[in-house]
């Protein structure tokens, strides 16, 4: 039956709403840092982990024993820890005889398991009974209560397979899981097969019916698509038609699509972003939704459970009975294949349910509840004893008695289950005093004279070392600024077709930039990379390998002997061979209508030149431009056909008329074409205003405004490593994953037009005429500086150039000296050069697995001055953004960095965060394993769900956290009404700060207090550098 | 009578079931060893004291009892239970070696060689026991991190149980499959079905124990003695396989 048109968009509706808590997952190309949990942000941070731990079965704080490590090294406030405890004893019922908040400390820091875990049988007369060495009481099972468990466990939102698996012991659902992957990378791929699935015009679901019903393997398998599916072939009626067979009530259908989802949450975030992309070519070549997904995934663990289920109670409605009617059994049966069985007794269970006789089973049911309340019983004494002893309580938690002893283990319930919060909550405590005492709140002593250069690098937490020791080596001056220079641009890179957006992927650019060459490319470099694309299309293809490998096999084995035993040497000769890019400039400027329509018109000629060549093998020298232009105007309908063209290339009518015809259609010279492309050449470039207001902009956000320098660097930031998928989780992720140099360059060369810096001049920044932008890359793996478009210098800064060079030689080497030893095994001291040559080692060496430690370690944001931080060492864990509150009376500039780098730099954080907890679940795993998935994600093994955190090699070492987990501590240097209502006036800012995602810091430079947001409240203190003795903690405000 | 005897200690389907029946009810680790060691000797010793020929029947009778134990062994979980299904299933083969007039001192070593692993794997198994309250796959897995002596030696003793390369149980099925081609393919291709089968049940075993997430049980590992001592007896099984496989050269 097929579904009415409102049903189908209930239907679409509820797996949109299911699919809210699935984070957007974009195609690694152009790594997006991401908040795994993004979708729960409306929530507050606690309840969102809770939430998303259960979703996604992952864990949302470190262990116990992590945190515990963290203590013994002092990153965590003891004061804070001890106070959050004593907070949380003072909420709870005291017990007589426990000092509770030394029995808390004892579980915090010095017992590594948890104590109370898992919801158990035990009930507090059986704690009693094992404390004193007594026999457990023997009340009967609570059959009610275990019904309603059972329920809980295997019906409402909870997929039939899964429950059929935990009853059972199948495993329908890793099976559905492969077989929705398979599904998945045969329509998905992006061009990594040789053979494409066929049909995928059509759509995911209508592709995948079309082979599932001929799929000869699921046929053997006994999946019987066709069997299952009901008449309706839309995606909704079969979602809607599996929903009742399976007999799921409709209430539960988006929370049974959001546990479906979280299953394979790589493959459905990828989708998810793939069907909300704007012009994403595969997505409009090939269309695929979640509600597709959902259709194949519901068809194939129809199929599935028919197939491998019992019959008895693959519906919903079946367990309901099993439940109701047959508790005992059903319960053993939970036990057993949930993982949850007495060991000792789970031969006997397994024996008894194959056996199947129901006064055994009834016996088994009351003997096995007694014995597990007993065995749950008793190993919560030997923690509770080893606790009190901890505590020093071993007496008084003897004596106590019943309704004492039931406080006191909900009470240890209650902390375990608050316990991450509470040592993150001291670990930022800690952060943030280390931050805060370092800080200098002094303002800066006027200057004599102008800096040699001043360099604006990008916010990006690496940036801060590189910051540090190149202003520690000349008269430099660095500021920090989202690496897309506020300047959202679309790219399109010289020898491609495609455009690159270079920007926040919060943004959309309006405007096209385009690379034009300047100079003659080298002439092998064509033959170079024709050799390239014959090999690869060789080594692709599905037969040639086969023929070819005694013949150019070797080829590739030179290619493997240099790349492992001479890395260096050997990519620097590959690198040589394809240095043929010919310098470029960017078009920047737009285009007048009349320059527009002039372009058009000479590719419109030039394109019926070629025509005319093509059709008539006419020679240069007949094709004159009156023939071009009376044919260009017939095929734009502006004359009446082409009579004297028609006589010189002796056509009739007919003939006249069907190649103006052809050069309409096939050569596209039509008014409609025409239209289509003037707009694509209106978003070419920026008007002049644009380029002011982007430039001024830029400028005032960090607060440059006056006493420009001789240099000013615009320096992007990008990474080089080999054989490495995550390669652009390296890059800018201000430029949307993409390397920031062309956004550089983009700046520069609009700030260094005059006429720009005329319009700035009016707009109250006074660029010094000697001022020159020069765009520079910093590569991030190796700490290199390197400067571009000098051939436009102005020949008076030839002369300093020199210097230029030595002072970011001298600080790059004296960066790497900082960073290097955090990347070797033995983090010995190395000299500079030394680190140098090992930074070399890790861009080219495809065998490392850690290029460079990206942007793990990140943990402060900070917006104000750069002399707030000049005088401390971040170790690289700060994002600076300058800023001068004094410049943005109106809040818009502190706004924008809000609402965009801000933005950006809490979803890095998180990113870090969750992989970090747990590497497996919202991290990648080892990279080690990884493979490519369709040329946009990475699995781990041959088949798994597209891994979509950060790999263990990131921000793990040796198994052990290397980045510290917290919620990005953010600082804005401005006065506290100014900056509250800052982030008031920014409605997703102001929920982060309100639902603890990030933890927002004012300082007031004048003063010297420092805001602390923090429970929903305004806590003040004084900083170290104020102008008063500290001052902590004293009051509040409302 | 002896035959029938023999049947019993050399178990052949449905008397293989009083031996796995004694068996679960031996609790004891270092008994349960013994017993496996010693109850195919005495098998053997009755079919060797029987004068008249082995029926044939018993060769179908032994090669089915074989097939159906391994292949119950892939499903089962408990520990002591799958020790008894491949013990019943390795010594059910020795009938085949039995059949085709080899000298006693052979096949004994034959017997042996299957034993001593499960012997071995008896000992690990009640270790597990007494630790997690069974020895039970699928519980408390992720044994490779928590105790990663202990599993070490029970992947060495399990391959050697599932007669993988070099050990003794190995040479003994090759040299069987060998000697059985020619005269009889089919009773050779049922012997590398089963012993298919038999790395299938070791495979599950293994991982059922050992591979996955640690599930934070503590328990001791093996001491550095117990360590030296189970590989000493694994170095010694490479060994006397490498004594088997002179058969062949």
């Amino acid at each position: 039956m097929t579904l009415p048109v409102g049903q189908k968009l209930k239907i679409r509706a509820m797996v949109y709403v299911a699919a809210e808590p699935i984070p957007f997952f974009w195609p690694m190309r152009a790594f997006i840092h991401h908040n795994p949990l993004y979708g729960l942000e409306r929530l507050p941070f606690p309840e969102a982990v809770e939430k998303g731990a259960r979703l996604f079965h992952g864990r949302g704080f470190l262990r116990r024993a992590d945190y515990q490590r963290y203590l013994g090294q002092g990153q965590v406030d003891q004061a804070a820890l001890a106070a959050r405890v004593e907070a949380f004893a003072a909420e709870r019922e005291p017990v007589p005889g426990i000092d509770l908040p030394r029995w808390l400390m004892a579980l915090l820091t010095e017992t590594q398991n948890p104590l109370t875990g898992a919801e158990i049988m035990a009930e507090t007369a059986d704690v009693q009974a094992a404390l004193h060495g007594q026999a457990p009481p023997s009340p009967p099972p609570d059959e009610q209560a275990i019904a309603a468990r059972l329920r809980g466990a295997l019906l409402g939102p909870v997929p039939v397979y899964e429950a059929v698996d935990l009853l059972h012991g199948t495993d329908v659902g890793s099976e559905l899981d492969e077989l929705v992957i398979k599904s998945c990378l045969d329509f998905f791929d992006e061009g990594q097969s040789v053979w494409g699935m066929p049909g995928r015009e059509r759509g995911f679901f209508a592709a995948w019916l079309d082979l599932a019903r001929r799929n000869g393997r699921l046929y053997l398998s006994g999946l019987h698509i066709d069997r299952v599916l009901g008449s309706g072939d839309s995606p909704e009626d079969v979602i809607a038609d599996v929903m009742r067979t399976l007999g799921v009530a409709e209430e539960y259908w988006t929370a049974y699509f959001t546990r479906e989802l979280a299953r394979l949450h790589g493959w459905a975030g990828f989708i998810r972003w793939r069907s909300s992309a704007k012009h994403y070519y595969w997505n409009e070549r090939y269309p695929a939704d979640l509600v597709d997904l959902m259709a194949v995934r519901l068809t194939l663990a129809l199929a599935l459970l028919k197939e491998r289920g019992r019959s008895a109670v693959a519906t919903a409605g079946g367990l309901e009975q099993a439940i109701e009617q047959h508790t005992r059994e059903t319960y053993l049966h939970y036990e057993l294949h949930s993982g949850a069985v007495l060991p000792a007794l789970a031969a006997r269970v397994e024996q008894t349910l194959a056996a199947n006789r129901s006064k055994k089973i009834e016996s088994l049911f009351v003997d096995y509840v007694r014995r597990k309340r007993a065995h749950e019983a008793g190993q919560l004494v030997v923690k509770l004893r080893d606790l009190a002893q901890r505590a020093g309580d071993l007496e008084a938690l003897s004596a106590l008695a019943d309704d004492r002893l039931h406080s006191l283990l909900d009470t240890l319930r209650g902390f375990e289950r608050q316990e991450g919060m509470i040592w993150l909550g001291a670990m930022e405590t800690h952060a943030m005093n280390r931050l805060l005492e370092g800080i200098n709140l002094e303002p800066s002593p006027p200057r004599d004279k102008r800096p040699f250069a001043q360099a604006l690098f990008c916010i990006d937490n690496r940036a801060e070392r590189i910051r540090r020791h190149l202003e520690s080596v000349g008269d430099y001056q660095t500021f920090g600024i989202a690496g897309f220079f506020g300047v959202p641009v679309s790219f399109m890179e010289l020898g491609k077709g495609s455009e690159t957006h270079l920007c926040p992927v919060l943004l959309t650019p309006k405007n096209l930039v385009l690379e034009m060459a300047v100079s003659e490319r080298r002439g092998d470099i064509a033959s170079v990379t024709a050799l390239e694309k014959v090999l690869h299309e060789l080594k692709e293809s599905v037969l040639s390998p086969f023929v070819t490998v005694e013949a150019i096999g070797l080829l590739f084995g030179f290619d493997m002997v240099g790349k492992t035993l001479i890395p260096r040497q050997y990519n620097r000769w590959r690198r040589h061979l394809h240095e043929g890019k010919p310098g470029t400039h960017l078009l920047l400027d737009k285009l007048s209508r009349e320059q527009a329509d002039s372009i058009l018109r000479a590719v419109q000629r030039a394109v019926i030149r070629n025509a005319l060549k093509q059709e008539f093998g006419l020679e240069t020298e007949q094709i004159n431009d009156f023939m071009v232009r009376e044919l260009r105007e017939a095929a734009m309908g502006k004359g009446q056909g082409a009579p004297e063209s028609a006589k010189l290339l002796k056509l009739d009518d007919a003939a006249e008329e069907a190649f103006i015809a052809r050069l309409r259609e096939a050569y596209r010279i039509n008014p409609s074409i025409v239209q289509l492309q003037m707009e694509r050449l209106g978003r070419l470039g920026f008007s002049l205003d644009e380029q002011a207001g982007f430039v001024g902009q830029a400028l005032r956000s960090i607060g440059l405004t006056e006493n420009f320098s001789r240099f000013i660097l615009l320096v992007g930031h990008g990474s080089t490593s080999e054989n490495n998928p995550y390669e652009s989780a390296l890059d800018c992720g201000a430029c949307g994953g993409n390397p920031g140099l062309v956004s550089a360059r983009v700046l520069a060369q609009m700030a260094n037009k005059p006429e720009v810096r005329r319009k700035l001049r009016s707009q109250g920044v006074e660029v010094a005429d000697d001022a020159w932008f020069v765009p520079a890359l910093h590569d991030t793996t190796t700490d290199k500086l390197q400067l571009f478009d000098l051939d436009r210098l102005p020949s008076s800064h030839v002369v300093y150039v020199d210097r230029l060079h030595n002072g970011l030689a001298a600080a790059s080497r004296l960066c790497t000296g900082e960073r290097m030893p955090t990347l070797l095994e033995k983090s010995a001291r190395l000299e500079p050069a030394e680190a140098f040559k090992y930074a070399q080692r890790n861009a080219m060496d495809w065998s490392q697995v850690r290029p460079e430690w990206g942007l793990a370690g990140n943990a402060y944001f900070v917006i104000g001055r750069r002399a707030l931080t000049e005088s401390l060492s971040l170790e690289g864990q700060a994002f600076l953004h300058s800023y001068d509150y004094r410049l943005d009376p109106k809040r818009r500039l502190l706004g924008n960095i809000l609402g965009g780098p801000l933005v950006v730099g809490q979803w890095i954080n998180m990113e870090h965060y969750f992989s970090t907890v747990d590497n497996e679940r919202f991290g990648s795993g080892s990279k080690v394993y990884h493979n490519i998935a369709g040329r946009f994600g990475v699995m781990t093994g041959n088949l798994s769900d597209l891994r979509t955190g950060l790999p263990a090699q990131t921000v793990l070492e040796n198994g052990l956290p290397y980045h510290q987990p917290l919620r990005l501590i953010t600082v804005i240097e401005a006065p506290f009404e100014h900056a509250r209502r800052a982030v008031e006036e920014v409605t997703s800012v102001k929920f982060l700060v309100r639902n603890g995602w990030i933890r927002l810091l004012i300082i007031t430079p004048e003063q010297g207090t420092v805001y602390v947001y923090a429970d929903g409240q305004w806590e003040t203190r004084r900083t170290a550098s104020a102008p008063e003795q500290p001052l902590i903690e004293e009051s509040t405000v409302s | 009578m002896l035959y029938w005897l023999a049947g019993l200690f050399l178990p052949l389907f449905p008397l293989s079931m009083g031996f796995n029946a004694l068996l679960v009810r031996v609790r004891n680790g270092p008994l349960r060893a013994v017993l496996l060691l010693v109850w195919p000797q005495l098998g053997l010793s009755l079919a060797f004291a029987a004068s008249n020929e082995v029926p044939d029947w018993v060769l179908i009778v032994a090669l089915f009892t074989a097939a159906l134990y391994a292949f119950r062994a892939i499903a089962l979980r408990e520990m002591g239970q799958w020790i008894g299904f491949l013990a019943t299933s390795a010594w059910a083969l020795l009938w085949p070696v039995l059949m085709s007039g080899a000298e006693a001192s052979p096949i004994r070593l034959y017997a042996l060689g299957f034993s001593v692993p499960l012997a071995l794997l008896a000992l690990l198994g009640a270790r597990l026991e007494s630790h997690f309250g069974a020895a039970y796959t699928g519980l408390y897995g992720g044994l490779a991190e928590t105790l990663p002596r202990f599993s070490g030696v029970l992947v060495f003793v399990v391959l050697a149980v599932i007669a993988v390369p070099v050990f003794p149980g190995f040479f003994a099925l090759f040299n069987t499959v060998v000697s059985t081609t020619a005269a009889a393919p089919s009773v050779a291709l049922s012997l590398v079905v089963i012993w298919l089968l038999w790395s299938w049940a070791g495979v599950r075993l293994l991982q059922g124990l050992i591979i996955g997430p640690a599930n934070g049980i503590e328990a001791p590992d093996l001491s550095a003695a117990a360590l030296w001592s189970y590989t000493s007896a694994i170095v010694v099984l490479l060994i006397s396989g490498l004594y088997f496989a002179g058969d062949l050269l």
